[in-house]
């Protein structure tokens, strides 16, 4: 983040509200802009803080990413400001990229995006003229059906531009959480061990067998209760909320999230939960989805721990404990562990009861099958064996003061700020052919707008904490709807009053915030109150890839309560 | 921001309007704020806030200058009658009585104006020879007392101060044409050898003229004497343009308004001057920054301005030599800090007019960033005359070691007030006895404000010192040349407490020694003057006046000291009474 | 390039370029500040930082003079040493003598000063009664202009740290006072409320209202720790009085953020001990009379029970239904909000002991 704020020569900006969601980020941004001089294009329908010190600003129409990027590309091929070293050296599948892109010539983008053709020429001479020039996103890119081929395509205009592995450029995604990036790369994904180590491969799973003193796969026959690493993919959260419903999920063990306020279509995902056999939920509040669990156990907040979060530049630093555990809630990991203990005692002497053929199912002297941990630290030990890229990141690092990014193979490496510096993890950087897909669910004569969600500066995700924050409620206390002024003036809006927004799954009532931020025809809700959730009304489709919900798209009728 | 307490609120359409007209240009901030107070009877929050949004500045910024701009108010007024509080109104209106302080007399208008008029207090007017003074609306009158309110009201605007008469002693270079010409006319000008420098300069190239003002030994006349040549030397060796010329017309100064006189009797003399710089400089574009005050000067400045280019003596390609050049005038809006030139700057780029750091000056990193040279409108104004005639000329046009001649203004206790040209040597017994016409009968001279408000109090021990800009070493300093003699009736501390009544009113604020040290002396002195003054005060002053001038931030801060150090040497019995001793 | 000053009477060598203020840090000379803070642009508006220049008129601001060739330089000769007290004593004479009851006493840079400098209250001055106290209604933000000593830090952190533009100053002279847009509330002028100001205010001017009175600086304990909101990873320190977070302050030494932080990650941590937080484990009561899964007959009510018992539940349950219906049935959902060691347990768990791949976590949502 600090080389791209400090070395980048331009910003695009596309699908993020960086000086909402990423404040600090945000801000560092707006010094580059106005004090260095920085060029900025945002690509937002919606009219975002920093729209005010864009260079440009295209208001492309939601879900008209591709068509728009692919519009860029095309013009900066057609100027002949592609890097061509670049894209010989390190790159491939060009030709076939080219020809598809060579579909959106700028008249044509124009209409689909609805944003102007000479603002098209701008940006993409801004983009391509400014060497390096950072592209930015964040959920706005991803929360599409088309989510993964966004990102794809965000790729293919750095590669063009030789933009890729340089301080200052790159594709940057900015995490949503505090610690996304280290979720993921904990192996908090069904498709992957941590580190990205797919679940897939042999290999993989011989390593983790042994250092968890499992058996493989061939020294084992099949068993339900087997003690075995499963080689086949998971469920992703928005397969497992259907599941349930399916009878392919029966128990759900929650931790610290709130699918309730978080998911799309909240009334589905309350009937999937309803329906659920068993539900754990630890967390620190009574969430909404508390309702539906059937334990609840008190995890802590961070100041109440010790131990590490990644953020988005996947720096790993340490959290640490400032008070006591509140009451009788425990360390989250002690509660997980402890799960675990249990659990292996009694499935060892349920099948022993069912006299089962005798064999020990977890074998104690592999190096990492215990669940005895004293500390976080001792965890990270674990982790530093098993987890590749964190091999060298250890508290007592951290402690010293070393600032450290991942991948940090080993205890004597210092880190690596900047990826793909001489090439890409796959060897060659591959252009992807990549066409516009319309959204899901389009408008028409029962629902005509078109509603977007996000957050707010002053909440998070679904309000969990600032809903319990006092000044932050003070400043902002209830959700707002974001509506055009001129779609304020046909609903018969008079200053600020309550709307009805309807979708084809659910309505919600919210104050009204009659403002320019939206265009015509576009209403924009968060999901940070329980009492008008923006996800009463979203829909489920997905990305087919990342499976990822297309939550900034949905079609409403708004009415004047 | 998605903050709730913003209400949606399209920028009000008439704001929107007006910025545009003015080039939704940063740089236009001071006069779009102007412009809106003119069409509304004040500026309000919002419509501040509108202008900020319009121009896409930080309202603070905006709301900054309409708070620190005197002109410029938040609060509903009528049309304005300014009533000027500064020292030579104050002498002339409450005869140096001590316990008449200045905004007793702007209280007294209060009482007397019954007309659809505002009466506020404002600082010196630059009507010094016409005090005491007032500005209705914009148009300058005086001398007239606050019993003539009536015929102010119904239009009467005193009586302009004539100079035509050329003063026994006189070298009238500058001033030659008063009276002569119309000065609204350019063929008049032209016929009386106005532009004739220009056009002799056209004929070289820039580096002769530059080498010509350089070997004049011309040195700036707004009161620190630094040698014009220099300056523009400076700017014209630097390699990056544009450069810019700026013209510092905000005489502000309590005492001085030769500028006023030179603009209005002889306004093509300065666009003239202001032209050669652009040559010799290299520049393309040029400001005269005028103080908002004087807008009847400023309106003179434009008409003469269209008439050049209408004659080719100013806009594209000058007399087909390929030179272009062009000046605009723009008006400040009441603030004496705005003649420091780095403030000067800040207020042309749209800002509050603060102090800049320096390093870097102007020279080097001026308006919008670009090598820029200031000069006084005194200074422009003798250029033509020195590339017409020649350096060698300029220099022996009297036998001052200081070439060229200056424009004095003598005023107070003489028989003969007003604005003469003279070489540099004179004495005070010489501006006192022989250019005005000797003090008054029964007035003995008690003392005199040498240069400017910000200059030297001096008393009969340096009565024949010669002056000129080296000579504040000895005591007495030139500064912009102008004298206030005041005679026995005029109490020394009453008269400091005057000034420093000016310098708080006019310290910009930015830096503690100033804006605190200002106030401070003030109350002092206010406690002092009336006769209650405390054991210490003499002290508490002089310390004040040692910490203004060591560590305050800009000039201003520091030349306060100049009249409060000196008076208190030249006459600690008087304060050491005032004391209560 | 190099050029030889002195300062001091001690010959140094130093880039062309610095200030006086910088090369006297370098070599460890203590010169006093104000207005000036590293991370801003220097003003040279509070001119505490004079020192006297040899050959020079005036004294000079170190924090904004450049140094030169054979420049002398005196940081602590009489004459800068008297002015510096009484440019202090200039602004206390304005300021009000609450010392005893100010939240920022103890790290107040004004206080330090006239400590240092044993610098007297005049009698004279306005000492604290020209503005409204707690004059903004911003729920962050606690403004006393009565304790501003006008230095425009808040100013520039507005500006240059933030890139909000929300304070500026107006008036002048002695009037001149520090307003939030065109003289509006905070709020109004478009203030995103993330307390930069107020880390960067020298005096109590700007101080934090959440915790006003609830302790100062040498009463608190500092804990360093990264911020739990979003994903860009701020650090600062805790505040922490009596085992409880009172605060929240910039660590200049935060890798990411310096002393930059967000509304929610500065003022958004009172939720830490929100009564609604969960403190003991809850099961529902049909779990514990060994019923089927109900809400009737109060089935679904929660009850507070001790640890063991619920565990012993949930390690029950689990074992139940993957023995029933296979791990797979087992879905776990892991948190972005916890730690990358809870996280890795979430996997163990999911894949060592369960025997399933389900397991995901929001970053999707």
């Amino acid at each position: 983040m600090d080389d791209v704020a400090k070395e980048a020569k331009a910003f695009f900006i596309i699908g993020s509200n960086t000086t909402e969601q990423h404040p600090v980020f945000g801000t560092t941004i707006r010094r580059a802009v106005k004090y260095r001089g920085a060029k900025l294009v945002v690509a937002d329908p919606r009219k975002i803080d920093i729209t005010e010190i864009a260079t440009l600003h295209l208001r492309q129409r939601p879900g008209t990413d591709i068509a728009l990027l692919n519009g860029l590309m095309y013009i900066i091929l057609e100027k002949g400001w592609e890097n061509k070293s670049f894209i010989d050296e390190r790159t491939e599948n060009f030709d076939e990229f080219k020809a598809t892109v060579m579909d959106y010539p700028p008249e044509k983008v124009s209409q689909i995006t609805n944003v102007p053709v000479d603002q098209l020429y701008e940006a993409a001479e801004i983009i391509a003229s400014n060497n390096p020039t950072a592209v930015l996103w964040a959920m706005g890119i991803t929360q599409h059906i088309v989510g993964v081929r966004n990102v794809m395509d965000l790729a293919n205009l750095q590669m063009l531009l030789g933009n890729m592995g340089k301080a200052g450029g790159g594709v940057n995604p900015l995490r949503g959480q505090n610690n996304v990036q280290g979720a993921c790369d904990m192996g908090g994904l069904p498709n992957v061990f941590p580190a990205y180590q797919p679940v897939t491969s042999p290999d993989v799973i011989e390593k983790f067998a042994k250092a968890w003193g499992l058996r493989t796969k061939d020294e084992f026959i099949l068993h339900p209760s087997s003690f075995i690493l499963s080689d086949k993919i998971g469920l992703t959260v928005t397969e497992m909320m259907p599941g349930i419903l399916e009878g392919k999920i029966k128990s759900l063990y929650i931790l610290g999230e709130d699918p309730v306020m978080s998911d799309p279509d909240t009334k589905h995902i309350r009937h999937c939960l309803e329906s659920i056999d068993f539900l754990l939920l630890q967390e620190i509040f009574p969430s909404e989805t508390a309702a539906y669990a059937d334990v609840l156990l008190p995890g802590i907040s961070f100041a109440e721990k010790t131990g590490t979060f990644t953020n988005t530049e996947r720096r790993v630093q340490m959290v640490r404990k400032a008070i006591p555990r509140q009451g009788d809630a425990r360390d989250d990991w002690w509660i997980t562990a402890e799960i675990a203990k249990r659990v292996l005692f009694h499935l060892s002497s349920f099948e022993e009861n069912e006299k089962k053929e005798e064999r020990r199912k977890i074998d104690e002297s592999a190096p990492w099958a215990k669940w005895d941990y004293k500390d976080t630290s001792a965890i990270m030990d674990e982790i530093n064996a098993l987890t590749p890229s964190y091999g060298g990141i250890t508290h007592a690092r951290l402690e010293a003061g070393e600032r450290l990014q991942w991948p940090c193979p080993t205890t004597d490496h210092p880190g690596t700020p900047i990826l793909h510096t001489k090439q890409f993890t796959r060897g060659k950087g591959k252009f992807m052919p990549i066409d516009h897909v319309p959204p899901a669910e389009k408008p028409d004569d029962d629902f005509p707008m078109v509603m977007s969600t996000g957050r707010v500066l002053y909440h998070w995700h679904g309000g969990q904490m600032t809903r319990r924050a006092q000044g932050l409620m003070q400043v902002y206390g209830e959700s707002l709807v974001e509506v055009n002024p001129d779609d304020a003036v046909k609903l018969g809006l008079n200053g600020k009053s309550k709307v009805r927004i309807t979708s084809r799954r659910g309505s919600i009532e919210a104050q009204a915030w009659v403002t320019d931020r939206v265009p015509p025809g576009m209403v924009y809700a968060n999901f940070h109150f329980p009492e008008s959730s923006a996800n009463e009304l979203t829909h489920a489709s997905l990305d087919p890839v990342a499976k990822i919900p297309e939550y900034k798209i949905t079609a409403v009728k708004v009415e004047l309560v | 921001m998605t903050n709730k307490k913003i209400v949606y609120r399209p920028i009000s359409r008439e704001i929107e309007e007006l910025a545009r007209e003015h080039g939704n240009d940063s740089e236009s901030a001071l006069e779009l704020l102007k412009e809106i107070q003119s069409h509304h009877s004040a500026l309000t929050t919002a419509s501040v806030t509108d202008a900020a949004r319009a121009l896409k500045l930080p309202p603070h910024q905006l709301y900054g200058m309409a708070t620190f701009y005197s002109m410029l108010s938040l609060e509903e007024r009528k049309k304005i009658l300014r009533v000027c509080d500064g020292p030579v109104c104050w002498l002339k209106r409450a005869s140096g009585q001590s316990s008449v302080n200045s905004g007793q007399l702007v209280n007294e208008w209060k009482d007397k104006v019954d007309c659809e008029f505002s009466v506020e207090r404002t600082s010196c007017l630059g009507l010094c020879d016409r005090a005491p003074a007032v500005l209705v609306e914009d148009e300058q009158a005086g001398p007239v007392e606050a019993n003539e309110a009536e015929k102010i009201c119904e239009g009467w605007r005193g009586v302009p101060t004539d100079y035509s008469e050329v003063r026994k002693g006189e070298v009238r270079v500058m001033t030659a044409l008063i009276g002569k010409i119309d000065p609204d006319s350019i063929d008049d000008a032209l016929a009386n050898g106005v532009y004739d420098g220009l056009k002799s300069a056209l004929l070289g190239d820039p580096e002769a003229v530059l080498a010509e003002v350089e070997s004049s030994g011309l040195q700036g006349r707004g009161g620190a004497g630094f040698p014009v040549g220099r300056k523009w030397r400076f700017v014209a060796s630097e390699k990056r343009t544009p450069r810019y010329i700026i013209c510092n017309a905000d005489e502000s100064e309590p005492l001085i308004f030769k500028d006023r006189v030179l603009m209005d009797t002889n306004p093509h003399q300065l666009v003239e001057g202001m032209t050669i710089a652009g040559y010799a400089c290299g520049a393309s574009e040029a400001w005269i920054y005028i103080r908002g005050e004087y807008e009847y000067q400023a309106r003179r400045l434009e008409h003469a301005i269209e008439q050049a280019k209408s004659k080719n003596l100013l806009g594209e390609n000058i007399f087909g030599t390929g030179f272009s050049f062009d000046i605009h005038v723009h008006r400040g809006a009441g603030a004496y800090i705005c003649g420091e030139e780095t403030a000067l700057i800040e207020s042309l780029e749209g800002k509050r007019g603060e102090p800049r750091l320096r390093p870097p000056y102007p020279p080097t990193y001026g308006f919008r960033g670009q090598p820029t040279a200031v000069n006084n409108v005194e200074s422009f104004c003798a250029v033509p005359h020195i590339v017409k005639h020649g350096a060698e000329w300029w220099r022996n046009l009297t036998g001052s070691s200081t070439p060229g001649t200056k424009v004095y203004m003598a005023l107070g206790h003489v028989k003969k007030p007003g604005l003469f040209e003279a070489p540099f040597g004179l004495t005070l017994r010489e501006i006192i006895e022989e250019f005005g016409g000797g003090m008054p009968p029964g007035s003995q001279f008690n003392f005199a404000l040498c240069g400017g408000a910000a200059g030297t109090i001096v008393n009969e021990s340096l009565l024949d010192t010669p002056i000129d800009f080296s000579s504040s070493q000895k005591g007495i300093s030139l500064g912009a040349g102008s004298f206030l003699i005041c005679d026995q009736s005029v109490s020394p501390v009453a008269f400091l407490r005057e000034l420093l009544h000016f310098f708080a009113a006019e310290s910009c604020g930015k830096c503690t020694p100033c804006r605190v040290g200002t106030w401070r002396s003030l109350e002092i002195l206010n406690r002092m003057a009336e006769g209650n003054g405390q054991k210490g005060d003499v002290d508490e002053l002089k310390t004040l006046a040692n910490l203004m001038q060591d560590s305050s931030f800009c000039g201003l801060g520091q030349s306060v000291a100049i009249p409060m150090k000196s008076v208190l040497t030249h006459f600690d019995a008087e304060f050491g009474k005032a004391e209560g001793n | 390039m190099a050029v030889n000053i002195k300062i001091n009477g001690q010959p140094i060598q130093a880039e062309a370029g610095k200030t006086v203020l910088q090369v006297a840090k370098e070599h460890d000379v203590h010169i006093p500040t104000l207005c000036y803070h590293k991370d801003l642009n220097p003003t040279g508006n509070c001119r505490m930082c004079i020192v006297e220049v040899k050959g020079g008129r005036f004294l000079q601001a170190a924090c904004v003079t450049p140094i030169w060739e054979g420049m002398e330089i005196e940081t602590s000769s009489e004459k800068v040493m008297k002015d510096r007290k009484l440019t202090l004593e200039l602004m206390l004479a304005n300021h009000p003598v609450d010392c005893m009851t100010c939240d920022v006493a103890g790290e107040c840079e004004l206080q330090d000063l006239a400590y240092e400098y044993q610098a007297k209250v005049p009698a004279w001055g306005a000492k604290g009664t020209r503005y409204k106290v707690d004059s903004d209604p911003n729920p962050f933000i606690r403004v006393d202009m009565n304790k501003c000593i006008l230095c425009r830090r808040c100013e520039s952190a507005c500006a240059e740290i933030q890139g909000r533009n929300v304070w500026g100053v107006a008036k002048r002279g002695f009037e001149e006072v520090i307003v939030a847009g065109a003289g509006v509330p905070m709020l109004e002028a478009r203030c995103e409320s993330c307390g930069q100001c107020v880390a960067y205010c020298p005096t109590g001017a700007l101080s934090n209202k959440m915790n006003y009175g609830m302790g100062r600086a040498h009463q608190v304990t500092k804990v360093t720790t990264t911020c739990s909101y979003c994903g860009v990873g701020c650090q600062f320190d805790l505040l922490v009085k009596n085992n409880k977070v009172i605060g929240v302050a910039s660590n200049p030494n935060a890798p990411v953020n310096g002393m930059a932080l967000c509304v929610k990650g500065r003022y958004g941590y009172d939720y830490i001990h929100h009564p609604d937080r969960v403190v003991k484990p809850r099961v529902r009561r049909y779990l514990l009379e060994e019923r089927g899964k109900t809400k009737e007959d109060g089935g679904w009510d929660w009850i507070d029970v001790e640890w063991d018992v619920a565990l012993n539940i949930v390690a029950k349950k689990f074992m139940e239904i993957r023995g029933n219906f296979g791990a797979d049935s087992i879905g776990l959902l892991t948190s972005a909000k916890c730690l990358n060691e809870e996280n890795y347990l979430m996997n163990k768990l999911a894949r060592q002991v369960i025997g399933t791949n389900n397991i995901d976590h929001c970053a999707r949502l």
